[in-house]
């Protein structure tokens, strides 16, 4: 939509179905529908805040930041992962159907257990190792890493991650077998893997050169779709192949 | 764990693809293998034919030239086509060239493997277009 038609006059009211879930109430979740006026600036954050403000105090849902930072407002919208706070019910016509993110145990309403996923980010060693530097670290005389900026081009795009879970939720590898450690993880991963101050990508190989590492992706690429920062994960977790490929050949003629 | 006995996780069912046109788009661009598989059997069929002798040989010539088998390798080439062109757009994002330090525009890596596809067509038509 054009930015100059926006206008947070134009009121409308709108549906919202919630898939709630309340286990200590009802053991199967349920649809809920709420009837709310909303105008072209109003997020799903907005609107889900309104509910809970105005119409329904038990409804749960994270969020914290409103402005796709901080990666919590993560929801279905429709049956496509979105973050609450970057989706606008102006972009919506008819009905807007909200479900807590795919291939997560529900704990309550919209909030979802991401521990596995947290577990899969902290299984690939999501920082710098420098176990081998090129210069060893001398307490006389101490030198910040540097780093040009062709160095940091190379990563920075797999930087910009928010671990929002989304393209978890969009990815039907992970959603057949949790255990793949997944497109943020492996992104991760590669992101370390390509940094110049980093030495730990042998140590990292282990995790993503095995069938639940790079190689239980089939490339659908629907997590880049979803992905609210453009990391492109898809394209990192492949990346990740030829690198798990390459490291595999050097093994074998290492013997 | 007291806590996990009240989360629910349903499993993902055997037509999850049917949610969406992008994962129908995707399985699409996998399925492209069927008629590819036809199309490598004839092929396999065209050798042992050609091993078995003249006769075998003609017979295998009017197989290949029956409409249906026909229809089923022009479906091959369709799909061999559809599946060239979403792996050329996948893979800059896979292999993204550098030069000199510098990255090669995607498109410039899509028409790359393009002029290649051409090239190969080409060299074919070369060899076997005079017999």
């Amino acid at each position: 939509m054009n930015t100059e038609q926006i206008n947070a006059k134009n009121v409308s009211t709108k549906h919202i179905s919630v898939k709630r879930y309340m286990p200590d109430s009802s053991a199967e979740p349920y649809w809920q529908q709420y009837e709310l006026p909303v105008d072209d600036s109003t997020s799903l954050l907005d609107a889900l805040n309104h509910i809970k403000e105005q119409l329904d105090s038990t409804l749960s849902y994270r969020w914290s930041c409103r402005m796709a930072i901080c990666g919590s407002c993560g929801v279905m919208v429709n049956g496509i992962p979105k973050l609450g706070c970057k989706t606008f019910l102006r972009d919506y016509e008819g009905e807007i159907r909200i479900e807590p993110l795919s291939h997560f145990p529900v704990q309550r309403d919209l909030v979802v257990d991401m521990a596995i996923f947290l577990e899969h980010l902290a299984a690939v060693k999501p920082y710098l190792i420098d176990d081998n530097p090129v210069k060893p670290y001398d307490p006389q005389a101490p030198e910040t890493y540097q780093q040009s900026p062709e160095q940091l081009a190379r990563y920075k795009q797999f930087a910009n991650c928010i671990n929002c879970g989304l393209c978890y939720s969009a990815c039907p590898q992970f959603g057949l077998n949790p255990e793949f450690l997944g497109p943020a993880a492996l992104t991760l991963a590669h992101r370390y893997n390509l940094d110049s101050r980093d030495h730990g990508k042998k140590q990292r190989m282990a995790e993503l050169n095995r069938h639940e590492g790079v190689w239980s992706c089939t490339f659908v690429g629907f997590c880049s779709k979803v992905c609210p920062k453009h990391v492109d994960p898809a394209a990192a977790v492949n990346q990740g192949k030829v690198e798990a490929a390459k490291h595999t050949l050097i093994a074998l003629f290492k013997g | 764990m007291d806590k996990l006995s009240t989360q629910r996780l349903p499993p993902l069912k055997r037509n999850w693809w049917l949610k969406h046109r992008f994962f129908k788009l995707y399985m699409l661009r996998e399925a492209t293998v069927l008629p590819l598989v036809f199309f490598t059997l004839c092929l396999l069929a065209g050798m042992v034919a050609l091993l078995q002798g003249a006769d075998s040989w003609q017979g295998w010539i009017v197989f290949m030239g029956s409409p249906i088998v026909l229809l089923l390798n022009l479906l091959a080439l369709a799909a061999s086509l559809f599946h060239a062109a979403t792996f050329f757009v996948l893979f800059p994002r896979v292999m993204p060239i550098r030069i000199a330090g510098h990255s090669l525009p995607d498109q410039a890596i899509v028409a790359g493997q393009w002029a290649g596809v051409v090239a190969v067509a080409l060299l074919f038509f070369w060899l076997f277009g005079r017999a």
